[in-house]
């Protein structure tokens, strides 16, 4: 199944549906993503209007080619972005974990390191295109296998803090209120449907 | 060592003005710490560390120019010399929020007072594990 | 202001008929920054909230048993630090009983000297420092500042990092950044693994030429204090501090662990100061309802509390938040000058992208360049901003020649130089050549020569040549593996024939075993002696007194890259 990274084929819609308590995973090549609180739920889109629905399947689609497996698990108790991902990598069955926000704020991560540490960071959600989604997924999905990706490349836009900077803390705002400390993280599955054209 | 009294105005930095009273962990003088010493392996990077006479020493200047916090920072930083740099980091991250149980902290003073004689830094400790208690961040007990 | 504005799709394109004039203010840069309204209940205010508490304190047998309307029982774990350990209880209600006005009075009044003063403030609570500071315009903030930095002499600080975390750059850099008068360069990275070879990098070029600057690498808290331990870099910073409790446990500490942290610094010899800022409350979504400034005297406190002898704020990597509502940048001038009136050493922040307008910028800075600070820039972009991996700070390379002009124009002194050209190219090559040197002695990925010319050419990573990233993490591994520190980087650097940068970095490396470094602002001057709060007080007492730039340092600061002789009006001053 060939994923395109153009996201003008519909407006998709995702909504996710849970399966139960998010458990440890067994197999050794599979990512876990952890979402956010207002993922797909509160907010349908990142701080640059990319809906989720595209961001989810690319990140799916990249896991996908390198032939790994992936599972989604929803946070609930925080929506910390380091905390949210190396819940994830201590969850995947290969240690290995991708975070992301719903602003789009993303972070691949890996059980061993410090939880402020990660394998690769990507602080700058108003840079991070579908590709740059795609590319995060595909490179989790090689740490999962044991091998060294080259790091998709830093993004830098330096006027992205004046230019963002304050929405972006808005929208954290709006996302923290939706945690609910204790909540447990539950496994969920995507549901994509296409908007009627 | 006794420590003798600064005059900051006068002694400070104690790298210019009083080398004779700055030793590395080893016991050489300050002024041994050359090239040479370092090419020939005399030198060693156990010796590019400070003793905790100096931090008292230093100590004693902060705390003359007014700057007590600092003072006591530089006292429990004396007492601290003496761990290694894998348990320093295992206790730091040890007073992380969510880390250590009560009792574990309480191991941890316990060992600072009898294996460091570090009465300064158990103190710190306790504290953190009397107020991690009442504002719930301790880790839940296993 | 509800969830619903935040949702409100952009209006494109109405048909409203606009003037040309319209037009053009529409186009300018200012109007791509990020404007919003205060939201109080959030904490979306800069230091006029109705929110926050009213000043108090009470006393019971020396301990502070009531403060800021909180009684200790119900203390969160930052009352409790700061009742305990940042506040004199002996003085405290003397010191709350003054009004707020009298005591901004003496901030601003010469005649009352920077020791009466913080004897004052080692009294006060976090919302009486608040009252105070509300009591002071931009003017009179800057007006305190000149009195209350703690070294009398100003300097700055730079950032030294690549987009591609490609350590050649980053030796060239640090070597221009040292001969331009920075005594300070802290580094970071894309990816954290390359942090050993870049840290490398970033020691050994800073002490090309007269050395003296100390280094640091931004890392997660641990893996940073390894470094530092290792002597790979001369002193730590991003060690973290926040203004509410569930923040500060979102960042994993607490005042005790970073307490501690500071404590293991000290006793390794490292000078450390903390960080903190307005806005990182409101930013990590959980400021309880506080004004920003209000949150950020907490920090300070914290940090007096912890017995650092430093902070890095004026909000820092939070700007564009305060930047965004009414006032946030007299607030940002204002947490410094706090910072320094409880006598900590403050390195103010400007370090951080926080606008598109080059006149906004420019007005961030004067609050600190103007009367001087202990570091007038956090973070000077030593490189173009493109490659600043701190994402962006308020000044880059592009903009040197404006910085030493401001200097030359106003007679004040923001720490740097202007350097003819010849100069800089000379300390560029020999960073590299020294960087290669030592790389090929310790078995770590070779740098060609070509490398080096692009390298010592070039402006930015757009003009270098790409290195193999992976076999440089493999390397950076193998220096952490192989246990490879400072003294290492001498050893290599006398055996391949650097013997007067090994001098120089050994004479860093060397404080450690003296503690000089540890006191309230320390610094290295060019002739490797340290110079600190204790042995250049700020001794400002009205005009006429305290730090004038003049007599060498002023001849210095008169150079420009393009000045007219006098006496041969043909020609250029050389």
């Amino acid at each position: 199944m060939t994923v395109s990274t153009s996201a003008v084929d519909g407006q998709r819609t995702l909504s996710f549906s849970e399966v139960g308590p998010a458990e440890r995973g067994k197999r050794p090549d599979e990512v876990v993503i952890a979402i956010s609180p207002a993922f797909g739920s509160l907010f349908s889109q990142t701080i640059v209007d990319i809906p989720h629905a595209e961001v989810i399947r690319q990140m799916l689609a990249g896991i996908e080619e390198q032939e790994v497996s992936a599972r989604i698990i929803r946070v609930q108790h925080s929506a910390d972005l380091a905390l949210m991902a190396h819940t994830a990598a201590k969850l995947s069955g290969s240690g290995i974990g991708i975070g992301i926000l719903a602003r789009g704020t993303a972070m691949i991560h890996q059980r061993d390191l410090p939880r402020l540490s990660s394998l690769e960071l990507f602080p700058q959600c108003p840079l991070l295109t579908l590709e740059t989604y795609r590319s995060i997924g595909s490179n989790a999905a090689q740490y999962a296998k044991g091998e060294s990706p080259e790091p998709v490349p830093t993004l830098n836009d330096q006027m992205a803090r004046p230019r963002w900077q304050a929405k972006a803390a808005l929208l954290h705002l709006k996302e923290t209120e939706l945690v609910r400390k204790g909540a447990k993280t539950v496994e969920v599955t995507p549901q994509f449907s296409a908007a009627a054209v | 060592m006794t420590q003798p009294t600064l005059d900051p105005a006068v002694d400070y930095p104690l790298s210019v003005h009083r080398k004779d009273l700055l030793f590395t962990p080893t016991g050489k003088s300050i002024d041994q710490i050359t090239l040479e010493a370092v090419v020939s392996g005399e030198v060693q990077a156990t010796d590019l560390r400070i003793t905790p006479d100096t931090l008292r020493l230093q100590a004693q200047v902060s705390e003359k120019a007014g700057r007590k916090q600092l003072g006591a920072n530089l006292r429990r930083a004396a007492e601290m010399t003496a761990i290694s740099d894998e348990r320093v980091l295992q206790i730091y991250n040890a007073l992380r929020p969510n880390a250590s149980t009560k009792a574990e902290l309480e191991a941890i003073a316990v060992e600072l007072e009898s294996e460091y004689d570090a009465v300064l830094l158990a103190e710190l400790v306790r504290e953190a594990a009397e107020v991690y208690e009442r504002r719930d961040v301790l880790a839940e007990s296993e | 202001m509800t969830a619903e504005a935040i949702q409100k799709p952009v209006a494109s394109g109405d048909d409203v008929r606009h003037s040309a004039r319209t037009q053009i203010l529409e186009d300018r840069p200012v109007n791509l920054d990020g404007f919003v309204e205060e939201w109080p209940e959030v904490g979306m205010v800069a230091m006029d909230s109705a929110f926050d508490p009213e000043p108090s304190v009470r006393v019971e047998n020396g301990v502070i048993v009531e403060m800021d309307g909180v009684q200790r029982a119900d203390f969160d774990f930052i009352d409790q630090f700061i009742a305990d350990k940042a506040i004199d209880a002996a003085t405290t209600e003397a010191s709350m009983a003054l009004s707020a006005q009298d005591i901004a009075r003496m901030l601003v009044d010469p005649a009352v000297t920077r020791q009466e003063v913080i004897a004052v403030t080692n009294g006060l609570t976090p919302a009486k420092l608040l009252a105070v500071a509300k009591n002071l315009n931009i003017v009179e903030i800057m007006m305190g500042m000149q009195k209350m930095r703690a070294r009398r002499t100003p300097a700055n600080q730079g950032h030294c990092t690549s987009a591609r975390d490609n350590p050649l750059q980053v030796a060239c850099d640090a070597a221009e950044a040292s001969i331009r008068g920075f005594s300070e360069v802290e580094t970071t990275l894309g990816v954290v693994r390359y942090a050993p070879l870049v840290a490398m990098a970033q020691q050994i070029g800073s002490q090309v030429g007269t050395g003296g600057p100390l280094t640091q690498c931004a890392l997660e808290e641990a893996t940073e204090l390894d470094l530092g331990m290792r002597g790979i870099t001369g002193y730590a910073e991003t060690i973290s501090v926040y203004g509410t409790e569930p923040v500060f446990v979102d960042g994993d500490d607490t005042p005790w662990s970073k307490a501690f942290l500071a404590g293991a610094y000290a006793s390794r010899g490292i000078k450390m100061r903390f960080t903190s800022g307005t806005g990182s409350e409101v930013q990590m979504g959980n400021a309880q309802g506080k004004s920003m400034l209000y949150l950020e005297i907490r920090c300070i406190l914290i940090a007096k509390g912890a017995g650092v002898q430093g902070l890095q704020n004026g909000s820092i990597s939070c700007i564009g938040v305060p930047g965004a509502v009414p006032a946030g940048i007299r607030a940002v001038a204002a947490e410094n000058l706090i910072a320094s009136s409880v006598d900590l050493e403050c390195a103010s922040g400007n370090d951080q992208s926080f606008s598109h307008s080059a006149m906004r910028r420019t007005a961030r800075l004067m609050p600190q360049m103007m009367p001087g600070t202990d570091f007038v820039c956090s973070g000077y972009s030593t490189m173009p901003n493109y490659d600043n991996m701190f994402a962006g700070s308020n000044l880059e390379s592009d903009d040197y020649d404006d910085f030493n002009t401001i200097q030359r124009d106003l007679q004040i002194d923001g720490g740097l130089r202007h350097v003819r050209e010849s100069d800089i190219l000379a300390v560029r090559t020999r960073a590299a050549h020294a960087l290669q040197a030592v790389f090929r002695f310790l078995d770590l990925p070779p740098i060609t020569d070509a490398e080096i010319d692009a390298a010592v050419y070039a402006n930015g990573s757009k003009e270098l040549l790409p290195r193999d990233v992976l076999e440089d993490l493999k390397g950076a591994q193998q220096v952490m593996d192989r246990n490879v520190t400072g003294l290492d980087l001498v050893k290599a650097l006398e055996a391949t024939g650097f013997t007067d940068i090994a001098e120089n970095l050994l004479a860093v490396l060397r404080q450690r075993v003296s503690g000089d470094l540890l006191q309230t602002s320390a610094i290295m001057t060019k002739d490797l002696q340290p110079l600190s709060a204790v042995n250049d007080a700020n001794d400002y007492a009205g005009p006429g007194t305290g730090y004038r730039p003049s007599g060498a340092r002023w001849e210095e600061m008169k150079k420009l890259r393009h000045v007219t002789s006098a006496s041969n009006p043909e020609t250029e001053v050389e």
